[in-house]
């Protein structure tokens, strides 16, 4: 029960982040990258706890990448179906700029809530 | 949840596509597609380990199928909501009547009606010419390939006329190519061969010059009557008062029609023309559209072999 709880509310929280964590790491990178590596670089950095799972993060790239914040091209790739490499637009780095600072006020508004009564 | 874990690509590809089931069948190619492009990379990463041994990690990686089913379910209602503009369309009246005016749809529709022309003759070069070489070539060894190379080729070219569909009427249509299993050469152009698809689509490629023909005959001449109506009355003033002379061979016939009076009738019934022809092009368009999916996408149950 208490899993399952969990799991939802992580999943609530996902919805929007998922898109801000995808278009930072690809203005972080200097090349364009595809949705494997893309994966592998979310699952480094969750070190065991999984907090994106993913598979997740494909459909998050195609919605991105149709509201133009990111472009694509595909690449033959010898392993498997081509691949499609993405790249962040100008437009998607101004909305990372704005969703950064969103996401910078929400945490640290909710950080003022947790921080007081739950401290150990 | 207690299900057994799929132990290969296919059976896990087989496993979404059930999850999916029901869903529109170009998202179910969507997600397919991601999901091998993942699972391949994933398994050639690790040529150490088996691919039993790679997909038994996979529900904590990529996530068991029903996870990412759900994933691509709920991006999909997000950007249906986010793409989809709320529009203003007056829903009685002469408002509803003459509100195709302001649906982009009807423009695109009437848009690709004339280009369809173009791409149903491409389309029937194409397959005829593709359909007779494979024909007369397969008595000579070039002949399987040659025939395999061509079916190959209209998968390309269907992608594509779903693209241009989805762009023209909004129909959602496959943004990924169909999901290959990875069997043998031999079983896989069997697979092709039963494919109804593959049929199907040529006879979409091959239905396409008539269908483009009346298409196009319907948008010019729906056209040019339309606007012959709405300008008559100028181009009548314009050769009476010597504006411009061409305009001299302008017969407006009765004569009455020439009248200053008539002038606004001959308008209105060319607005009125027009605004029909806008409801048939949007119609076409949504007929279309259902017609192109029915031929050209694979439905979503899932396939009955294996």
């Amino acid at each position: 029960m208490d899993d399952s709880n969990g799991r939802k509310f992580q999943k609530d929280l996902n919805g929007g982040l998922v898109g801000l964590v995808l278009l930072a790491i690809l203005n972080q990178s200097a090349e364009d990258l595809y949705g494997y590596e893309i994966a592998k670089r979310l699952a480094s950095a969750n070190e065991g706890t999984s907090i994106f799972k993913e598979g997740t993060i494909y459909p998050v790239l195609r919605a991105l990448s149709a509201a133009n914040l990111l472009t694509s091209r595909i690449v033959p790739s010898y392993s498997g179906p081509p691949r499609r490499y993405y790249r962040i637009t100008d437009q998607g780095r101004s909305v990372l700029t704005e969703w950064t600072a969103i996401w910078a006020g929400t945490r640290s508004f909710v950080d003022r809530f947790i921080d007081k009564g739950h401290s150990p | 949840m207690n299900r057994s874990a799929p132990r290969s690509i296919d059976q896990y590809l087989k496993a979404l596509r059930q999850e999916l089931a029901g869903e529109d069948a170009a998202l179910i190619q969507d997600a397919l597609y991601d999901a091998e492009e993942y699972l391949r990379a994933e398994v050639a990463a690790h040529p150490d380990k088996s691919e039993a041994d790679v997909l038994e990690l996979i529900a904590s990686t990529y996530g068991a199928p029903d996870e990412v089913a759900s994933a691509y379910r709920d991006t999909e209602a997000k950007v249906k909501a986010a793409m989809t503009t709320p529009r203003k369309v007056p829903k009685s009246g002469a408002g509803a009547f003459f509100g195709v005016f302001l649906d982009p749809r009807a423009y695109t529709s009437l848009f690709f009606m004339l280009l369809s022309l173009a791409t149903g003759i491409i389309y029937f070069t194409l397959t005829v010419t593709g359909l007779s070489l494979s024909a007369g070539l397969a008595v000579l060894i070039i002949g399987l390939p040659f025939f395999l190379v061509f079916v190959a080729l209209t998968r390309v070219v269907s992608l594509a006329e779903g693209r241009l569909i989805e762009a023209m009427t909004g129909e959602r249509m496959p943004r990924r190519p169909v999901h290959q299993s990875q069997a043998g050469f031999w079983s896989r152009v069997g697979q092709m061969l039963k494919d109804r698809r593959t049929w199907t689509t040529l006879a979409y490629l091959i239905l396409m010059l008539p269908l483009g023909v009346v298409y196009f005959v319907i948008a010019v001449v729906g056209l040019s009557v339309s606007l012959a109506f709405i300008f008559a009355p100028l181009v009548d003033w314009a050769g009476r008062y010597g504006w411009f002379d061409q305009a001299g061979d302008l017969h407006l016939n009765p004569a009455w029609l020439g009248a200053l009076w008539a002038a606004p009738l001959l308008v209105l019934a060319g607005v009125v023309l027009l605004t029909l022809l806008m409801h048939l092009a949007r119609g076409i368009g949504r007929l279309h559209a259902m017609y192109a999916k029915a031929l050209l996408v694979a439905p979503a149950a899932p396939p009955a072999a294996q």
